[in-house]
């Protein structure tokens, strides 16, 4: 179907200053926010914005496994939803899942199973349903950030957090966390994930071509990255409970004051 | 262990407590028979849209975005655009939803609030022409429910018209090869909508009849009747569940949904979330 304006790429990915096309460095994240606890209906919810990324990730679980074959004796299950929504991306998608939805929650959830305790939960399944509302580079590293945000907020067992990001090559050189033009005509792309309680990689694809120097280098500044992300992560986690605490305080102030009178 | 189904949650014993308390004409959060609960409106917040809305009704959520494709128009109406709701009721938003294609819940969701759009004189279709039997704008208004609270047609209508109000299309044109070429101006909300059409919703138990269903009300109660109402017109009515309303009783809620509309309209003050591009 014709659009009135096509999609098209820029020649060069670096402004004359030598910044991206966004003013970024090579080695600057876009923002991050991440809040938890943003959907009431859900066991855990998490909500992140990763510069034009929005997305929601919603946690149900322990429950029954509908269908019920899928169940297993001696051990949960754990499932993953990734879908767009069909004004995320430039041309609209069709709204039913995609070959690429389904592998990339296949990707997520083989990312996040090593950090649950699923043989504590036989019979049961975790369900994880992502939903990426704007897309905009990175939306696997992103949702796999946000899903394990959320099922700590559903206060599932984990051995640790998982971190998600993206980082690659563009126009010969190395940067990190790329945007949505930058991953199109960008040269590599290598999206990872680490798991903090072991300090390993739980996700891992590349696409492109990079030297042996220039991967290593690579890996390196991606876990310098991550490191900041998961302090987020954790920020996230806790302003939750800071919150509740503040108010609990205010609570008892008001009627302590009350109690004066 | 949760169960799948929380409807199991909702005993006979709270439908009675409910629907006590609201022969009192007294509601569980507080709100009187006619009062809706607070409504939270963002408009434009998604980026690759062409319009979008992100609006909150108490606990209900609904996100819904505006794209468009260029397509020929339908033969019998050469020089007409089309505009289409659709609504997911994603798996995330509730433990009532499931995944799988639309069921009826979501398509009458999305065909109410279609009808009220349509029937309303709304979106201008004409104004969606390209080239009369060649080009024409398809629009999709889609509407994703993120946490279900009850009343999501409610919900979901003022998403939609505000969506469309935030739209933002890129003016294109035929040239004389016939190929699509984008004059650098953009359609907006002024030039696509004209009425502002509210969907209000009723739910009933036993012979009380109030405004906007939060959850519990919505799955405890007989059934409801969604009214679609403009400044001036009523533009589409959808009764459902296995309630039965007296004409006496539609007459009473027909003319209370003009009253209500009308204060939405003032309230919202739609407009102001028109996008200069």
């Amino acid at each position: 179907m014709p659009l009135v304006i096509k999609d098209e790429y820029p020649e060069k990915l670096f402004r004359e200053d030598g910044k991206r096309l966004d003013g970024r460095d090579k080695t600057e994240l876009r923002p991050i926010k991440m809040e938890v606890g943003v959907i009431n209906n859900a066991d855990g919810s998490a909500y992140l914005e990763w510069g034009n990324n929005k997305v929601f990730a919603a946690v149900y679980g322990p429950r029954e496994v509908h269908p019920h074959h899928l169940a297993k004796p001696d051990r949960g299950i754990l499932r993953v939803f990734y879908r767009m929504t069909t004004f995320s991306v430039f041309e609209r998608k069709r709204p039913a899942p995609g070959r690429r939805e389904k592998e990339i929650s296949m990707v997520i959830g083989d990312c996040l199973e090593p950090v649950l305790f699923l043989e504590l939960y036989p019979g049961t399944s975790f369900e994880v349903f992502i939903e990426v509302i704007d897309a905009d580079g990175g939306t696997r590293c992103a949702s796999t950030t946000v899903a394990a945000l959320a099922l700590a907020d559903a206060g599932i067992p984990m051995k640790s957090l998982v971190t998600s990001l993206a980082v690659g090559k563009i126009d010969g050189e190395l940067v990190i966390d790329l945007s949505g033009i930058e991953d199109k005509a960008g040269e590599a792309d290598l999206p990872c994930a680490i798991t903090w309680y072991n300090d390993e990689l739980s996700l891992l694809q590349f696409d492109g071509d990079m030297t042996l120097e220039e991967m290593n280098t690579s890996m390196d500044s991606a876990v310098e990255a991550l490191k900041e992300i998961y302090e987020k992560q954790l920020t996230a986690l806790k302003s939750k409970y800071i919150a509740i605490q503040e108010e609990t305080l205010k609570q008892q102030e008001s009627k302590t004051d009350g109690g004066e009178e | 262990m949760k169960m799948m189904n929380i409807k199991r949650v909702i005993s006979s014993i709270e439908r009675k407590y409910i629907a006590d308390n609201l022969k009192k004409e007294e509601r569980l959060d507080g709100r009187g028979l006619w009062d809706y609960r607070k409504y939270n409106i963002n408009a434009n917040t998604i980026e690759s849209a062409e319009g979008s809305a992100d609006v909150t009704l108490g606990d209900t959520r609904i996100i819904t975005g505006l794209k468009y494709e260029v397509g020929t128009p339908f033969p019998d109406l050469p020089d007409e655009g089309v505009c289409t709701v659709m609504a997911e009721l994603l798996p995330l938003a509730s433990p009532l939803f499931e995944r799988g294609p639309p069921n009826e819940q979501s398509i009458e969701l999305a065909r109410v609030v279609d009808r009220g759009i349509r029937h309303a004189d709304c979106v201008q279709t004409k104004k969606l022409c390209i080239k009369e039997k060649e080009a024409v704008y398809i629009l999709f208004v889609d509407m994703y429910v993120i946490n279900h609270g009850g009343n999501l047609i409610d919900c979901g209508g003022v998403s939609a018209l505000t969506t469309l109000i935030t739209s933002h299309l890129p003016e294109g044109k035929l040239n004389d090869d016939n190929n699509l070429e984008w004059t650098g101006k953009y359609l907006n909300g002024k030039d696509i909508v004209n009425e502002l059409p509210f969907v209000l919703t009723y739910g009933k138990i036993d012979d009380i009849i109030f405004l906007d269903p939060n959850l519990s009300e919505e799955l405890v109660s007989d059934g409801r009747i969604s009214i679609s109402v403009t400044e001036e017109k009523i533009t589409s009515i959808q009764k459902s569940g296995a309630a039965t309303f007296s004409v006496d009783e539609v007459k009473m809620l027909a003319n209370k949904s003009m009253e209500i509309g009308k204060q939405l309209r003032k309230d919202f003050d739609l407009w102001q979330y028109l996008v200069e591009k």
